[in-house]
């Protein structure tokens, strides 16, 4: 009786040891199923990384703006408070839009929109290069969108940034504390307007009743900010606001240039050469051109070429 | 069995992550935008990526606004020299007849844009209107106007507007509530009352810009000299010629002056400056 029930004990435990064993088999299955999944979408998760990274990229303006000679122009009457207390500056932005000049192509721009069009129009050309005659055909240049916007900056002259104010008063008390101090017209300050303090970031902006003041303070880089019997010297900058206006996107369209295929044998020759050439032929109403402005080639590497309003 | 649910928990993780990406990549506008946008001729003017000094956007317009306060001038001397030998002296004694005014000076320093990045982002509440005819006579705010009563109503389609600007080829209007500008897009093309006429006209997704980094900085105008605190002893004209005169003196460190402005205490005015050409 023993020996049956032990046997049928063991052929439970075995049963339940092949169902454990079939369950650990299917989950072995789905584990590796779920694996080589996450595999893929990483995969793709990275593919899609770095096409969002390039896209980006391209759709950024960054521009570091080479230093611009000024001219004074007039003195006009402000029309508005604040037109007064602010140095206003404005300027547009304009991108100017990459081409890829493949080798053994040219552009050259006419400076006539007509020419250009004639020229397309015609197709083939047959351009003699010194020795060799070249079979070259005109195409319409494709061109990508550019960004067109406006960037204004306001400079005050009431108000000054103040940061690394040390943090060891309540905050209504240092409030207090920088109003008495920026107003102390021997240290250069003014009457005080209004302050807004942040404790956490340790900075404040002061606004002056009177314009001018600012520009004194900023003379100099820091500021004494007395508390209790210990004077603290606080950073001090120009307070500035940016905007953006008549931000948009515009699309491409060469009227003038033209796009001068056919030079791919031409690889181991000089560029400039090739495009004196390519000028002078042009140049000549026979040919059906007329006044060039400029020819740029890519023979033996391609270029960016740059396009502008 | 934790091997199991740890895969599965990444799996769920890496897919919100996927659909996250593309919806951030169908965001960024592409090169080429595929949705009308007004055109703008460009010229191929020589300038190729290997030039590094060449800058690869055109700055125009430049115009900087600098507020003179009443009892001060200012005064562009044609050589730079002369303004810095000026200005070795803070204050100047300025001779008139028996007396003398004491006035300061001070060098010009405005502020100019020395980086600026901007990165562009399709909008979800904006959208470009386009397809305006040449011949159209309404004034820029009669335009806005009229657009922003058109697109304004909810029978149209449209909703409350929240921003109106004008642009090259183009209006763009800003809506306070979603989907506002999706439906509008969707449709496309609207018949709008623009004075006596009904103007076809074409609605399309706006891409917006964002300001990620502007630093300005200080440039000095080397010409300039401002003069401050001026006392109040001598009306407009006369001042101006007494300030000609002084400034002109070779003995006293002056020279040829190309400009010479006064603003009278109780007046205000505003300098105004912009790019040299050439």
């Amino acid at each position: 009786m023993a020996a049956n029930e032990d046997n049928k004990k063991q052929t439970l435990k075995e049963c339940c040891l092949d169902e454990e064993f079939m369950q650990d088999e299917q989950n072995q299955k789905l584990i590796d199923e779920i694996a080589k999944e996450n595999i893929l979408l990483t995969k793709e998760i990275q593919k899609l990384e770095a096409e969002l990274q390039e896209a980006t990229r391209n759709s950024q303006i960054n521009e570091d703006i080479p230093e611009t000679k000024i001219k004074f122009t007039s003195v006009e009457n402000p029309e508005s408070d604040s037109q007064f207390s602010n140095i206003s500056y404005s300027c547009q932005v304009s991108s100017k839009v990459p081409y890829e000049l493949q080798k053994g192509q040219a552009l050259i721009t006419f400076e006539k929109e007509e020419v250009a069009q004639n020229v397309i129009r015609r197709g083939g050309h047959y351009v003699q290069l010194q020795d060799v005659n070249v079979k070259m055909m005109a195409k319409p240049v494709t061109l990508n969108s550019g960004v067109r916007f406006q960037v204004h900056v306001e400079v005050s002259k009431m108000k000054v940034n103040v940061t690394e104010i040390p943090d060891i008063l309540p905050e209504s008390q240092m409030r207090d504390k920088l109003e008495l101090s920026f107003c102390k017209s021997r240290n250069g300050g003014g009457e005080v307007e209004s302050v807004e303090y942040d404790k956490q970031s340790g900075s404040a902006v002061i606004t002056f009743v009177e314009s001018g003041v600012a520009d004194k303070i900023l003379k100099m880089k820091d500021y004494p900010l007395y508390i209790n019997q210990n004077c603290h010297r606080v950073i001090v900058s120009p307070y500035t606001e940016t905007h953006l206006k008549k931000f948009q996107v515009f699309s491409g369209v060469a009227k003038r240039t033209v796009l001068l295929t056919g030079m791919e044998d031409l690889q181991k020759t000089d560029e400039e050469t090739v495009g004196d050439f390519i000028n002078i032929h042009f140049q000549r109403e026979k040919n059906g051109g007329g006044e060039v402005e400029v020819v740029t080639c890519s023979l033996g590497q391609s270029h960016i070429a740059y396009f502008e309003e | 069995m934790l091997a199991l649910h740890t895969l599965q928990e990444e799996q769920a993780r890496l897919k919100m992550r996927l659909q996250e990406l593309r919806r951030k990549l169908r965001d960024v506008p592409k090169d080429k935008v595929p949705f009308p946008v007004p055109e703008a001729p460009l010229v191929f003017r020589g300038h190729i990526q290997q030039d590094r000094e060449m800058a690869k956007s055109v700055i125009s317009k430049l115009q900087i606004c600098y507020p003179l306060p009443g009892g001060s001038a200012l005064v562009i001397f044609d050589d730079p020299n002369v303004a810095k030998q000026v200005l070795q002296q803070k204050e100047h004694k300025i001779n008139v007849e028996e007396f003398w005014l004491r006035v300061q000076v001070q060098p010009l320093e405005l502020p100019m844009l020395t980086t600026i990045q901007v990165s562009s982002q399709m909008s979800d509440q904006r959208v470009l209107v386009s397809g305006f005819p040449a011949e159209l006579k309404l004034s820029e705010e009669e335009l806005l106007d009229k657009l922003e009563i058109f697109f304004g109503k909810t029978k149209n389609g449209g909703g409350d507007v929240e921003m109106r600007e004008l642009l090259q080829g183009g209006v763009m209007l800003g809506f306070a509530k979603d989907g506002v500008a999706q439906r509008l897009c969707q449709t496309g093309q609207f018949t709008v009352p623009l004075g006596k006429q009904q103007v076809p006209l074409r609605v399309s997704p706006y891409v917006s810009g964002t300001i990620q980094k502007a630093e300005v900085r200080s440039q000095l105008v080397p010409q300039a000299v401002l003069v401050l605190n001026i006392p109040d002893v001598l009306d407009g004209p006369e001042l101006q010629d007494i300030l000609e005169v002084h400034f002109q003196k070779p003995t006293r460190g002056g020279g040829e002056v190309e400009a010479l402005r006064v603003v009278p205490l109780g007046h205000r005015g505003l300098a105004v400056f912009t790019a040299k050409s050439g």
